[in-house]
């Protein structure tokens, strides 16, 4: 199975310049300390969005809707990745494009 | 009996000899020896205390010999001869007898056995010992001059350093210009200089000194001279052929890398838009705004990683050439600064962006690059599509294993360094070849730029794959070696080296053609009389002459027929 590519999914998702998810070095950390036992997101699901595969950053709604927000990845990454506004960014999305939501 | 007085220390290696031979009984065992005056054992006799005890020891009771029983001579030779040498005991009376590597690490499952083979591997060395020599080391003086083969950017900033300490300098380069592979470099990493402008630099300072005599279009055509007086033959191609002879005290080699160039259709390689990875940078180089190819913007572009590199079963080439990960990621910022709506997707293995590099790393991936991860089993496919439009498909470990189709205009194979082929060099300075095809040096980290071959040195990527940086420091670490070797204006040789006695010679010429150092002449001794002479300071002691001589004219001092034979009688007594 492979998807359509959208070279300019980031930048849609993102409209804001800290959004920064391809800061990402994949070393883990944040799936490893995540009290939610979240299994796509952050890391994952940042990286569906920087390659532009939007299929699979919609099949991962719940996972986006459920994070805590508790920055405990965050203040764990290594990376430097803003990942809660990050998954902030992501809703908005989600609210614009699923929802049909329109603020900000 | 001989009446030698000789002193034998064995050693428990803090465990590694004495867990598994009875230190002790070997001790008492060859203590019975009528020459042996002092038998000790030690926790380490490698410490300072042992060794000043030993110091002590052979000058209280004037003893003329020394064995040591402990590890490999590799690791402590130059050691105990500093101890006899402090004592006023000549070095070459000193033998060392392995009971670690040889005994104690062998037989762990045999204690027994083990002791007893100890106590005649010590015999054997007070065998040894009871008939040695003094010997005192061969002097020769050296010339102040070096040979640097190759004005890269490795040799060129050698050339610098050993004329700045006083050295003379030949700085002979194959191509009609300097420069090598740097020279045709733009921005380079981690300083964003230019490679061009670095070589006319370093040139410039090439001809501000007096010192540095550089020819271009040569080639080293012959050494010969012995160490420290090495003859070379340059010989240089242009309007006349010419050959000029020197007298040099060192050679430094620094010829570089090839670039690994892919076969038709490795990933993709042979369709247009599929580039090697200094292509590419030279496409970046000479682009001035956004990044055209063949008439068409570039608005996206996939590298693939370890090209020609860590091919596994799969090539020649097992080793990681290091430079590139950083060089690519450099190449994509760069591409970035000219072009910031391209989107770059790296297909990587592993990244090696080491040390600072890592902020080139981070800086990519900040800046909205896209790296993915591949398995060596399951390497990217590179295919054109009807529109002309590359297709890259991958499976991305880092997104749990998906397939991932890139649509891109270019395609860069982030091509590794290969070895130069150089043959001819390679015979004419005896160079070592390591596996890989790079040259070799003694010890990566303890001696990182000498060779085996006495005088010549090696340094730059001709070594193993380096950065221009690396290059550079081996370059200067090769000067520095030079320097201590030709600033004192002498060299002392090992003087075990073989000897012929004149006596029984009859010149057959096996030894000539045997000795793989050419150390071995021949000479006139009047009335039609021809004998074998051998150069002390080209000849390395290997011993491969001896055996060979049908007159057993040939002795290797310190291993001398006589000597060998009393080991071996040593190490076999009362075996039936």
């Amino acid at each position: 199975m492979s998807a359509t590519l959208q070279p300019d999914l980031a930048e849609r998702v993102g409209m804001d310049p800290s959004f920064n998810p391809s800061a990402c070095m994949n070393c883990g950390i944040c799936t490893a300390v995540c009290p939610l036992g979240l299994r796509h997101l952050p890391r994952e699901v940042f990286a569906y969005v920087v390659l532009g595969m939007e299929g699979e950053v919609l099949q991962h709604q719940e996972e986006v809707f459920s994070c805590l927000l508790c920055k405990l990845c965050e203040v764990s990454c290594p990376a430097g990745v803003h990942i809660t506004e990050n998954v902030r960014a992501l809703r908005h999305y989600f609210d614009r494009n699923v929802f049909h939501i329109e603020g900000r | 009996m001989s009446e030698r007085k000789i002193g034998v220390y064995v050693c428990q290696c803090g465990g590694n000899i004495s867990d598994y031979v009875d230190v002790e009984r070997v001790r008492q065992a060859v203590a019975e020896d009528p020459d042996v005056v002092v038998a000790r054992t030690a926790m380490f006799t490698c410490s300072d205390a042992t060794q000043q005890e030993i110091v002590d020891d052979i000058k209280l009771d004037d003893l003329d010999g020394l064995v040591v029983a402990s590890c490999s001579p590799k690791l402590h030779t130059f050691t105990f001869r500093g101890v006899a040498r402090r004592a006023g005991l000549n070095p070459y009376r000193y033998t060392q007898v392995n009971l670690r590597e040889q005994d104690s690490w062998a037989h762990t499952d045999d204690r027994a056995g083990a002791t007893e083979k100890a106590i005649r591997l010590v015999r054997a060395g007070i065998a040894r010992t009871r008939l040695l020599e003094p010997l005192d080391p061969t002097v020769v003086e050296t010339v102040p001059r070096a040979l640097v083969i190759g004005a890269g950017i490795a040799g060129l900033r050698a050339a610098i350093g050993l004329a700045d300490i006083g050295l003379g300098v030949i700085l002979i380069e194959r191509e009609a210009e300097v420069g090598g592979h740097v020279r045709e470099l733009g921005t380079m990493y981690p300083h964003d200089r230019q490679g061009q402008e670095l070589i006319s630099e370093l040139l410039g300072e090439v001809r501000r000194r007096e010192g540095i005599a550089l020819f271009t279009n040569a080639e080293l055509v012959r050494k010969g001279g012995t160490f420290g007086n090495y003859e070379v033959d340059i010989r240089t191609r242009g309007d006349s052929n010419m050959t000029r002879r020197f007298e040099v005290g060192s050679v430094i080699v620094a010829t570089g890398f090839d670039s690994y160039l892919p076969e038709e259709g490795e990933y993709g390689y042979g369709i247009p838009g599929v580039l090697t990875l200094p292509q590419f940078k030279k496409l970046v180089d000479a682009s001035e705004g956004p990044l055209v190819y063949g008439d068409r913007p570039v608005r996206s572009v996939a590298y693939i990683y370890c090209v020609g590199s860590r091919q596994g079963e799969s090539g020649p080439n097992q080793y990681c050439s290091r430079f590139c990960c950083t060089s690519a990621v450099h190449t994509d910022l760069e591409l970035r600064a000219k072009s910031p709506r391209v989107h770059q997707y790296h297909l990587y293995r592993d990244m090696r962006t080491y040390g600072r590099y890592e902020l080139l790393y981070n800086d990519s991936r900040e800046k909205g690059s896209a790296y993915l991860k591949f398995a060596p089993d399951t390497p990217p496919e590179v295919q054109r599509r009807g529109d002309g439009r590359l297709e890259v498909r991958v499976h991305d470990q880092l997104t749990s294993q998906r397939e991932v189709n890139l649509e891109v205009d270019l395609v860069v194979l982030v091509t590794g360094m290969v070895p130069r082929s150089n043959q001819e060099l390679i015979q004419r300075l005896k160079l070592p070849v390591g596996r890989d095809g790079f040259f070799n040096e003694i010890h990566p980290k303890l001696r990182p730029v000498e060779t085996v071959v006495d005088g010549v040195a090696i340094c730059g990527s001709c070594q193993f794959p380096k950065t221009a940086g690396e290059s550079v420091a081996s370059g200067l670490a090769a000067v520095s070696w030079s320097a201590a070797m030709l600033k004192q204006g002498r060299a002392e040789l090992d003087p075990q080296v073989a000897t012929v006695d004149p006596d029984l010679c009859t010149f057959c010429g096996a030894c000539t053609e045997a000795c793989p150092y050419g150390a071995i002449g021949q000479q006139d001794l009047g009335g039609g009389r021809q004998v074998a002479v051998i150069d002390p300071a080209t000849c390395k002691g290997c011993g491969g002459c001896a055996p060979l001589c049908p007159e057993h004219a040939i002795n290797v001092l310190g291993y001398t027929g006589r000597e060998v034979e009393a080991m071996i009688e040593s190490l076999a007594a009362g075996v039936a």
